[in-house]
């Protein structure tokens, strides 16, 4: 059999029966995205020599993504950040849209504080976002190695990971420590036995993106922003009952359209995503603000949305995982954030690796430091706290009652039927729970469960 | 044939090294050792357009050269400062058939010139058999030819005429810091390119109709649109058979004066 020129389920460590007498590297970073950058950044800084390779031709070649970029962990890495990250806009309307097939409430919020310095949310292209971060990190001493897929971990047989081998001829590649930044599906980390072996794909959401190009005018005609301002629309109901939402960002010249589904629930259903997308792009609320535009991408990528209860192993020896390879992207309903975890995971690990070296232990414990960091973070801190906020949201009720409770509440509300007077906000409620049949004490009980949740 | 001959690779400053430069590279690096020779990859640009020298060192050429210059000069400009930066004539020169972008592929007849080599322009093969260089290349028809190339030569390959091996990973390390020689040399001054005005729309040239004759602006216009004309109508046949349709058409084309210069024996070819 040939060597595999992937990591795959079925790749297998290569094992050493002697750790090598010296290393290539201190820190080896696998996946040039915003965590192994942010990884490369923090090591190289700290004083290790680091190799950050990239499976693409160059980082961002990729470019799959749909989301909007919270920069503010950047002001540790790159101050004044704003002023150079390749930016598309600046997002100033944050808005919910709660919809069923012929309805839709949004709630609108607008910012034009966060329309200048020191900004808060962006939409970006990660073909641009990750060369420019690790252009950091090869300025700060990293070596950027692209067009090179890690096929598989370099063990000694007492299983501490030394480093990892390559696609290329004598492609072997050592290190201290291994920072595995290598994205959803993370090879490596599920071939050192990080990951639980079973029940990956029930934490796991497809999400599937249209980008369409529209004249900057006529984007910022329809979403009503000016200048580089942007709008980001989070839908919930547009899944035909599946769990999961939809989502519309604007960027310069184009808006990013799509729907985050959950596997179980597309597998069951069976529906093909795209289908789910079609519909949401000819929805009345959507139609519209899309009209006209020119399908420049079309895009999948799986999302690990599973939050604090179902991340994996965070360390092993000689090994740091960091980003969605660690399943570090916040799913929790109003918050839908990955990259500013992935940079916060990334930084951490960097560093949590350089002073495991200088202290000449990087076993497990030795890398312990990095959960530490998390955990005091954001980074653990908000999936700790927002645990129960995933399984609320991908909920039967959610998804299939509550968008139409909360839709036929609105219509009641705004509906003139004269000559009968208003009905008062109450029997509103009492009748829209009765018409989808829902429980008031697990209505009750999920108000009080997100309440917690989110408090 | 010098005891050690020399291959060299001209490569585009672009980086990433383009699909036919690649094929380029490859073919310098299979003909060098072929050939038991050395190996050079030299390109003309700024100091960027060393990425692609490293990218050449990665995959095992010996050695490069990075001829200061313009990045984007003219096929001319560019084989001037290469045959001036080489200071040799290789035994083999190799080229992409043309840059990517926008590329004209001159550059590699402009280095046969001026070196006095051979030309195989658009390759799609090149093999060393029994001790001549022979190509194929692309002619009209779907047809391919098959040259012998004498030495020296200069060589340009289509994409996709060879796959460029995978560099080694020390070796990709290794070239990262290589020191790169360059070589500085006196180029023309540019020549000032054509410039391009903006497209106009499509017009029909005139039709010349003499003046009518008259006074009368009514009868004027009525002999300019031909409208007195008598209409003839169409006039349907209906041949007995092939023979009889052709003797038709060829009747009414001689008739019309179509077939003036045509003799009866050439009308029964």
């Amino acid at each position: 059999m040939t060597e595999p020129s992937y990591a795959g389920p079925v790749s297998a460590s290569a094992l050493l029966q002697q750790p090598p007498p010296a290393r290539d590297f201190d820190v080896l970073v696998v996946g040039a995205g915003p965590a192994g950058s942010a990884a490369a950044l923090a090591a190289a800084r700290a004083g290790c020599s680091v190799a950050l390779l990239e499976r693409g031709p160059y980082p961002g070649s990729k470019n799959v993504y749909g989301g909007v970029v919270y920069g503010r962990i950047l002001d540790e890495l790159v101050p004044q950040w704003w002023e150079e990250m390749p930016v598309e806009r600046w997002v100033t309307r944050r808005s919910t849209m709660v919809m069923t097939a012929d309805q839709a409430l949004t709630v609108d919020f607008r910012s034009q504080r966060w329309g200048t310095a020191p900004y808060n949310g962006a939409t970006a292209h990660r073909s641009d976002l990750d060369g420019w971060l690790a252009g950091h990190a090869v300025a700060a001493g990293a070596v950027l190695v692209p067009a090179t897929v890690a096929t598989g971990l370099l063990r000694t047989t007492a299983g501490t990971v030394v480093g990892v081998r390559t696609d290329r001829p004598d492609g072997d590649l050592t290190a201290k420590v291994v920072i595995a930044c290598d994205g959803v599906n993370s090879f490596l980390a599920k071939e050192a036995g990080l990951h639980p072996r079973q029940d990956n794909a029930r934490h796991l959401t497809l999400g599937v993106k249209e980008t369409l190009a529209l004249p900057r005018e006529v984007i910022e005609q329809r979403f009503g922003l000016t200048g580089r301002d942007g709008q980001d629309i989070e839908i919930l109901g547009c899944t035909r009952g599946i769990p999961g939402g939809g989502f519309l960002y604007t960027n310069l010249e184009s808006v990013s359209l799509g729907v985050v589904v959950g596997l179980p629930g597309l597998a069951a259903a069976k529906v093909r995503p795209e289908e789910l997308l079609a519909d949401l792009k000819a929805h009345p609320a959507i139609a519209p603000l899309v009209r006209g535009g020119r399908q420049v991408e079309y895009a999948a990528h799986l999302i690990p949305e599973g939050g604090y209860d179902h991340l994996p192993e965070l360390a092993g020896d000689g090994l740091l995982v960091a980003g969605d390879a660690a399943g570090m992207c916040l799913a929790a309903g109003i918050w839908l954030e990955g990259v500013n975890f992935a940079i916060g995971a990334g930084m951490y690990a960097g560093r949590a690796a350089a002073a495991a070296i200088g202290a000449g232990d990087t076993s497990q414990a030795g890398l312990a430091g990095y959960r530490r960091a998390l955990e005091r973070s954001f980074v653990l801190a908000d999936h700790r706290k927002l645990r129960k906020v995933p399984g609320l949201v991908l909920s039967e009720r959610m998804q299939r009652q509550y968008p139409g409770l909360i839709c036929d509440l609105a219509e009641g509300l705004f509906e003139v039927d004269n000559p009968r007077p208003k009905p008062g906000v109450w029997r509103l409620l009492r009748t829209a729970v009765r018409r989808h049949d829902i429980s008031p004490r697990r209505l009750l009980a999920d108000a009080i469960t997100g309440m917690r949740a989110f408090g | 044939m010098a005891e050690q001959p020399l291959v060299v690779a001209a490569l585009s400053p672009a980086d990433p090294l383009g699909g036919a430069d690649q094929a380029a590279l490859e073919h310098t690096l299979r003909l060098a050792e072929a050939l038991g020779g050395r190996s050079l990859a030299v390109t003309v640009g700024p100091a960027g357009a060393e990425e692609v020298l490293r990218q050449a060192l990665a995959c095992g050429v010996q050695r490069v050269l990075r001829i200061d210059g313009p990045a984007a000069a003219d096929s001319d400009t560019t084989a001037r400062a290469l045959v001036a930066g080489l200071g040799l004539v290789p035994d083999l020169l190799l080229c992409g058939d043309r840059s990517s972008g926008r590329g004209t592929g001159a550059t590699p007849a402009f280095l046969a010139a001026r070196l006095g080599a051979a030309q195989a322009l658009g390759l799609t093969e090149l093999l060393l058999r029994e001790g001549e260089l022979t190509a194929v290349r692309r002619i009209d028809g779907r047809r391919r030819e098959q040259l012998t190339v004498p030495l020296p030569a200069v060589c340009s390959v289509e994409r996709g005429s060879a796959r460029l091996r995978r560099a080694a990973l020390p070796a990709l390390l290794a070239a990262r810091t290589a020191e790169i020689q360059v070589a500085t040399v006196a180029l023309p001054e540019p020549r000032q390119p054509v410039r391009l005005g903006p497209a106009r729309p499509y017009r029909p040239r005139p039709l010349v109709l003499p003046a009518p004759v008259g006074t009368d602006p009514l009868a004027r216009i009525r002999a300019l649109t031909e409208t007195d004309r008598p209409r003839t109508a169409a006039r349907v046949i209906t041949p007995a058979g092939p023979e009889a349709a052709v003797d038709e058409l060829l009747g009414y084309l001689r008739e019309h004066g179509y077939l003036a210069h045509l003799t009866r024996e050439d009308d029964q070819c």
